[in-house]
């Protein structure tokens, strides 16, 4: 297990990441969401080692990152941000170069690097410069040599940054299936790629941790207003009848569906979060025809938007 | 120590990857096989590897700052010390492999000018003395090795190339400087340190045939000193 206790990181006057704690149990997916300059990278670079936090501490298992650093940094897998290689090395030199970094057995090595390089698709790429590479593939080759050692912990910084379209769905198919063995930690600034991928979300803005559940949870949670939608009959006026429902703030006619039906939209008063079985009492009583009736449920784009804007917005939930 | 030896297995490999590597190996091989032709393998002269050792240490003056000036630099500027350092290898491993590797390289750098010995031999009557060639190689090795821990040092503080070379090059001559013309002009306190820091005075004791352990102990010391120089810049780097 993963688990980040309270960390604190300062550069200088700019303090960079403030008391954030969250943790990831095996077989997570986790992603870290925040937009730029949040502090996401510099958290996972505290996780992976790379820099100590100046306060907090971060556990893999029983070990402490700074600590008990060698035998911790063994059991992560890191890629960085635009995946850094070495552009005159092959890519299965490159990668058996890290699997004998992490202590990978010589006799163990080339299964190891075979298994790796399988995983991710590089075999015919195998005997190629990693410079010559796209970037889709040089990602490829990063993740490959971020699994060549077994780790338990895996840990992505941005993946899928400054890949198209295609290579960021090959990526997060590679993604998906490299966390079905493993806790997966990964950042990222597109919420689509985050939602679709991960367990769990924890979100960070300026420093500090702002959310941490399910999509679900966290768009539960929120202080944001959750619309109601009803498709139904023009006759009678359903404006009035909506209207005098206990718990509705406001209704308006959205849209005309066609010439018998239209689509109004109802904003609920504070507290009443779930207003569809008054709304459909309601109309039913007045002989009121409902062909559709929904929660529209506010997007984790809004949730993440309300998070930058007003902290606070979303409850910090212990997720894990 | 097996994660010092990948990374000195790495380092030489990359040198050989890149054009800079065969580069500095041709340029110096020009550079001494035409000192050796003009000047060794001259009839009216005696046979002697002298002059070679001599132009050889002056050529290590820009042929070192250009083998070390990528050492850490490039790893900063391509971002791939973060996977490194996130490895289980220590900072102190890391530093110690890149050195050895860029040792390597410059050994085996050197190692095709035997060919001039053998030559040399071949071709005189009576044979030149084995000291003074043993002394003189052992004195560019230790010399190469000092300039090396220098440069390793300065690229361990920037990611820029040129300024790691242009930083181990003015380094270089400052000490050299400092340590001969310098050392009369600066304060009478300060004299014994710069003598005793002095490198020519230990490198023509290496020409005369000489092998004092003394030289090989400072020259060893002062490359150990600046490979902890580097690991403690690059802890520093973490900390920063």
């Amino acid at each position: 297990m993963l688990s980040v206790q309270g960390v604190h990181k300062s550069f200088g006057s700019i303090r960079a990441v403030r008391g954030v704690s969250f943790e990831v149990r095996p077989g997570q997916v986790v992603g870290l969401l925040g937009p730029n300059g949040a502090g996401k990278t510099t958290t996972i670079r505290m996780v992976t080692g790379f820099l100590p936090p100046d306060d907090g501490r971060v556990m893999i298992g029983e070990l402490d990152v700074s600590r008990d650093s060698a035998q911790a940094r063994a059991k992560i897998g890191y890629l960085p941000e635009s995946a850094p290689h070495y552009p005159e090395m092959k890519v299965r030199e490159f990668i058996a170069h890290r699997a004998a970094l992490f202590g990978v057995a010589r006799r163990d090595r080339k299964q190891a690097v075979g298994q790796a390089m399988d995983r991710c698709q590089l075999g015919a790429v195998a005997s190629r410069r990693v410079g010559v590479l796209s970037k889709g593939f040089k990602q490829r080759v990063g993740l490959a040599a971020a699994i060549v050692h077994g780790p338990s912990v895996l840990v992505l910084d941005e993946p899928t940054n400054g890949l198209d379209p295609t290579q960021v769905r090959e990526a997060r198919s590679l993604i998906k299936d490299l966390a079905k063995d493993r806790t997966l930690l990964f950042s990222s600034h597109v919420l689509s790629e985050v939602e679709r991928v991960c367990d769990r979300v924890v979100m960070i803005a300026g420093g500090e941790l702002r959310a941490d559940g399910t999509p679900g949870e966290l768009v539960d949670k929120t202080s944001l207003t959750r619309a109601h939608v009803i498709e139904c009959a023009r006759a009678p006026d359903p404006l009035p009848i909506l209207r005098k429902v206990e718990g509705v703030a406001d209704a308006k006619l959205e849209a005309l569906a066609d010439e018998a039906w239209v689509r109004v939209r109802i904003t609920p008063r504070a507290g009443h979060r779930d207003l569809r079985e008054a709304l459909s009492a309601a109309a039913r009583g007045a002989g009121l025809a409902v062909r559709e009736l929904s929660i529209d449920r506010p997007s984790l784009e809004r949730l993440f938007a309300e998070l930058i804007e007003r902290p606070g917005a979303v409850g910090v939930g212990g997720g894990a | 120590m097996k994660g010092t030896l990948t990374i000195a297995q790495r380092e030489l490999a990359s040198f050989f990857a890149i054009p800079l590597g065969w580069v500095a190996i041709a340029l110096y091989l020009f550079l001494t096989g035409g000192v050796f032709s003009l000047m060794i393998l001259n009839p009216s002269t005696a046979a002697t590897m002298r002059p070679f050792f001599s132009v050889s240490a002056w050529l290590m003056l820009p042929v070192i700052p250009a083998i070390s000036m990528r050492l850490f630099s490039e790893e900063f500027r391509s971002g791939t010390i973060e996977p490194l350092l996130t490895s289980p290898v220590g900072d102190a491993a890391i530093a110690v492999g890149k050195y050895l590797g860029a040792l390597w390289f410059m050994v085996l750098m050197l190692a095709p000018t035997l060919a001039h010995v053998g030559v040399l031999a071949w071709v005189s009557t009576p044979a030149p003395d084995a000291g003074p060639i043993v002394a003189g190689y052992a004195s560019l090795v230790l010399l190469g090795m000092l300039y090396l821990s220098i440069g390793l040092f300065i690229s361990s503080l920037t990611s820029n190339q040129t300024l790691a070379f242009l930083g181990t090059l003015f380094a270089i001559l400052l000490l050299l400087l400092a340590t001969t013309l310098g050392a009369d002009r600066l304060p009478e306190a300060m004299r014994p340190l710069l003598y005793a820091a002095a490198l020519t005075p230990r490198i023509a004791d290496f020409a005369k045939g000489v092998i004092d352990t003394s030289h090989i102990v400072f020259f060893v010391s002062c490359s150990a000193w600046f490979v902890l120089l580097t690991i403690v810049a690059l802890q520093s780097r973490r900390w920063s």
